[in-house]
């Protein structure tokens, strides 16, 4: 793929005066705001200098057009197609389960508790292809926090949006619907995992999973589960979604491992999109300085 | 004359092969460009090799006869599923594989679904090699019985392509459904349980 180059893009500036504009109008009265309603409008969010890799960024483009979320179709490009399907309006989040404080976010409410912050992370899917995203959102930990887990939470579990009405890909039994995903309650408190609410420093896009999902760079991309409804302090492991359909091929903790390959393919190479040859995978997903301390001792081929 | 229907019928069958030329040159193959070499001529492999099953009844349907006689339709479009095999096969050595012949071993030894679709590919070669009339003379009988090899090289592709879906296998049952009917219809051709049905009047070319 021939790499944009910056003057190809909509000109940031050309693209925020628009904003500006529509916002000035709205404010002297003379239309009625078409951005009013919509809390991800108003998106703001500032790049974490922790988290600047220098890595180079996959585009735009191949970033939310190319991707899986089996709700909209099995296709990489039902998503974008159909990305009008998932309906985000009055969206809650439900944090709740072995906790003091269980409580249920708007995402207003939430935008406003914990201030977004934009992070580069690497993003590699079980299926051997990657890509580099700028997120942005917020420490999973801080929003756990909020809500005291009490001692006897161990797990978190994580469940996704249910609503075969209009998600034309939840009519098809692919999977046991809806989307369930967890995490050992360390790892969801590891300063890395991220809950996102958006991307290149807008609003999540439909097809990446808005408004809010979670982001943990370290595991395979089917970990990050979208549009979260649900986060349950749990004591017991929870069964995810993709353990549910193939439990001899997909386990919980699902870290990155090139040394560990996918029953029917390495896992030892990627490809990153727009690229045609493939890259060494890393341990980790190149996160091991944070994370490798998670799994000391444990036999990785075993909890793969 | 018939040179150049059959290059005009080659031609045909390229369409496909000039198309993702045609997208790789505007650089418009998708994030993935690769997997979508891959997954189109492997699909066309698999629609070429069905079509060749399926010529004896469509020449039943449609009088093609006026074009050219089955035998080179046939031949034409198993050469071009071969085509398409062998442009997969490099597209994966190349691209997946880098090239390596160590990498490409293990990879056969290690992945079934590689196995799998290797066979198939390898059982491909003596038939398109065999392919002319003067193998088809010089084999007599055996001629037709190594070419059934056809069945089994289809099996292998389509269980090839089921292999490397996650989930949703809808599109290789698809192929597989047809194949299922093809071997039936012959089947019943060959008993001759409906020998009035126009489908299955004797075609020689």
């Amino acid at each position: 793929m021939t790499k944009l180059t910056e003057n190809q893009v909509t000109d940031e500036h050309l693209f925020l005066n628009r904003r500006e504009f529509i916002q000035k109008l709205t404010a002297l009265g003379l239309i009625a705001s078409p951005l009013a309603g919509y809390a991800g409008q108003n998106f703001t969010s500032h790049p974490n200098p922790n988290y600047q890799p220098k890595l180079s960024l996959t585009s735009e483009e191949d970033v939310t057009h190319y991707n899986n979320f089996y709700e909209m179709g099995t296709s990489k490009s039902d998503p974008s197609r159909f990305a009008d399907s998932l309906k985000t309006a009055g969206w809650q989040v439900e944090v709740t389960g072995l906790c003091n404080k269980p409580t249920t976010f708007s995402m207003d409410e939430l935008a406003k508790q914990f201030p977004n912050q934009e992070r580069i992370y690497r993003f590699r899917c079980v299926e051997g292809w990657s890509m580099v995203v700028p997120w942005s959102g917020f420490p999973l930990a801080s929003l756990l926090k909020s809500v005291e887990p009490t001692s006897k939470a161990k797990f978190v579990k994580f469940t996704s949006i249910d609503d075969p009405e209009n998600l034309k890909g939840q009519r098809f039994r692919t999977i046991d619907w809806p989307y369930v995903e967890g995490l050992r309650l360390d790892e969801a408190m590891n300063p890395l995992t991220l809950m996102a609410t958006g991307l290149y420093g807008k609003a999540l896009p439909n097809q990446n999973g808005a408004p809010i999902r979670l982001v943990v760079p370290w595991k395979y991309g089917f970990k990050s589960a979208k549009s979260i409804v649900k986060i349950e302090l749990v004591e017991e492991q929870p069964i995810s979604s993709w353990m549910h359909i193939a439990p001899q091929e997909y386990a919980f903790y699902s870290n990155v491992n090139p040394n560990v390959p996918h029953r029917r393919w390495s896992q030892a190479k990627e490809r990153p999109l727009g690229s045609f040859f493939k890259k060494k995978t890393l341990m980790f997903n190149g996160y091991g300085k944070e994370v490798a301390y998670l799994y000391k001792g444990m036999d990785l081929k075993k909890y793969y | 004359m018939k040179t150049l229907k059959i290059i005009g019928l080659i031609l045909l069958c390229s369409l496909p092969f000039f198309n993702l030329g045609w997208l790789f040159l505007q650089d418009d193959l998708g994030a993935n460009p690769v997997e979508t070499l891959e997954s189109t001529t492997g699909d066309w492999a698999i629609y070429f090799l069905l079509l060749t099953l399926l010529v004896p009844y469509l020449t039943q349907v449609i009088k093609f006869r006026w074009f050219l006689p089955e035998y080179l339709i046939k031949r034409t479009l198993g050469l071009a599923a071969f085509a398409y095999v062998l442009t997969h096969l490099s597209i994966y050595f190349v691209f997946d594989m880098s090239l390596s012949l160590e990498d490409a071993w293990f990879d056969i030894i290690e992945r079934p679904f590689i196995l799998v679709g290797m066979s198939a590919l390898l059982l491909l070669i003596p038939l398109a090699i065999t392919s002319t009339l003067k193998w088809q003379r010089r084999l007599k009988k055996h001629w037709f019985t190594l070419h059934k090899a056809i069945y089994v090289i289809i099996l292998l592709g389509i269980t090839h392509g089921i292999m490397i879906q996650k989930v949703d296998i809808t599109e290789p049952l698809l192929y597989l459904g047809l194949f299922i009917l093809l071997v039936i219809l012959k089947q019943l051709k060959k008993r001759r349980l409906f020998p009035k049905h126009k489908l299955f009047a004797s075609s020689k070319a």
